[in-house]
């Protein structure tokens, strides 16, 4: 099996200080965190439509098998690779920066993705590339907290082991008796045994983002969310859809950027809801924000096949209300129905007033 | 302004005379009755290219409508605006 690693620029962990990892870097040498998770989104829903099965769970990097996409794009490798190029070209930002690696284990895929862009390591010569990397490679790929990497690595340097050819030479029960699990599980990567890839299910991108005044702040902010809320459930890629979660985030105006998760406890489209789980969390927001950012995070059943909370009173009127919405938006366009959103009523510049903006589906 | 937004009241040109004090005596013909309120905006001027330095005019019309003028002070043209 041939796996490819596809990576974004520098790690976004820093590298352990010492002997095999080399200084820590300052904060300037990090990538913003966020910014770096919408690019290996945006990485690999590119690679998904190329139809490969990404798999994912660190900032910066997307592994997929090759094997299953030689019949769609030209017989080989190579015509896989160029495929995964041309699509990953499609994303904003340094193309440059993105480095493809195939190895058969991710391990392997992603130190050559490191060692020189287009690296490939045939199965044969698996052993032989693996022996001589340092062990602080581990640091990326163990799947354990952080501090247990950090020990396990600083515990093998200190006896001398700082490659994994020297690690893979261990017998398993020595190794299981001074490291326990994670030492077994370090000797298994080194001697080129990997699991195989977990793709995650491929999902439609729902993303809305807001430009903010300078100086936005308080009510003004709570302004904008509404609008993004209401931006979020009148794009058309809904489809009338609930959604299970948001992601809600914001750019800072002083430099970096801030997200949270909120998971919404039953699938809802309601925008009265999204505000109100929404609202709070934007107490936590750092500083002055300059953009706020809202993405979903999968999605429910359409809203119509939701189950009935409540029966008479409003609800039947809401229903016939969000479903005329919902049919002028269908035959007129999204931008069809519109509401006057109060924004800075108190401004003495009366284009600050308000704005015009979708109405929301009730 | 991000797609899909749009702003209410936007300013829309206006031919507007004026007195010696510098003042709409008209707007687009229509001569201006009484002078409710003025006052001046001076906003953003710390941002390059983005200062709005305007000076407004709520005036009460002839033909019985209240009208909302300003001046632009970089450029001196003459606008109207709903308010």
């Amino acid at each position: 099996m041939e796996i490819a690693c596809v990576i974004d620029g520098p790690p976004a962990t820093p590298l352990r200080p010492g002997r095999s990892g080399g200084s820590r870097p300052g904060r300037a040498d990090l990538q913003d965190p966020v910014a770096l998770a919408e690019r290996t989104e945006a990485m690999a829903r590119a690679l998904e439509a190329i139809g490969a099965a990404v798999e994912s769970e660190r900032p910066g990097e997307a592994f997929f098998a090759i094997d299953g996409l030689r019949g769609i794009h030209g017989g080989g490798r190579t015509g896989v690779i160029a495929a995964a190029r041309e699509a990953l070209g499609s994303i904003p930002g340094d193309e440059d920066e993105v480095r493809i690696g195939v190895a058969p284990t991710r391990t392997a895929a992603f130190a050559a993705a490191h060692r020189r862009d287009g690296s490939v390591v045939h199965p044969a010569g698996l052993a032989g590339f693996l022996a001589p990397l340092r062990v602080a490679v581990l640091g990326y790929r163990l799947d354990a907290a952080a501090p247990e990497v950090e020990a396990l690595i600083l515990a093998l340097e200190r006896l001398g082991l700082d490659t994994l050819g020297q690690l893979s030479r261990l017998a398993a029960d020595q190794v299981a008796d001074r490291f326990g699990p994670l030492g077994l599980q370090a000797r298994r990567l080194a001697r080129g045994e990997d699991e195989p890839l977990r793709p995650r299910a491929p999902q439609e991108e729902l993303a809305e983002q807001l430009e903010l005044p300078e100086g936005t702040a308080g009510q003004q902010l709570d302004r904008a969310l509404e609008l993004l809320v209401d931006r979020l459930l009148a794009a058309p890629q809904r489809r009338g859809r609930t959604l299970l979660g948001l992601r809600l985030g914001a750019v800072l105006a002083a430099g970096g950027s801030w997200s949270v998760e909120q998971g919404l406890g039953r699938p809802s489209a309601s925008a009265r809801v999204l505000r109100r789980v929404l609202t709070p969390r934007l107490e936590g927001l750092p500083g002055p924000a300059s953009a706020l950012r809202l993405r979903a995070l999968g999605f429910g059943p359409a809203a119509a096949d939701q189950l009935e909370l409540e029966v008479g009173g409003e609800e039947p009127r809401r229903r016939r209300v969000g479903a005329a919405v919902r049919e002028v938006r269908a035959t007129q366009g999204p931008e069809a129905l519109l509401r006057i959103l109060p924004v800075a009523t108190a401004s003495r510049v009366p284009e600050r007033w308000a704005l015009l903006t979708p109405f929301p589906e009730l | 302004m991000a797609p899909g937004l749009r702003r209410l009241y936007r300013p829309e040109p206006a031919a507007v005379r004026t007195g010696a004090d510098g003042v709409p005596v008209s707007v687009d013909g229509v001569a201006v009755e009484a002078l409710r309120e003025r006052w001046l905006v001076d906003d953003r001027w710390w941002v390059p290219r983005a200062r709005l330095h305007r000076e407004y005019f709520e005036l009460a019309l002839a033909d019985g409508r209240a009208l909302v003028v300003f001046r632009d002070l970089h450029s001196e043209y003459w606008y109207r605006q709903r308010a």
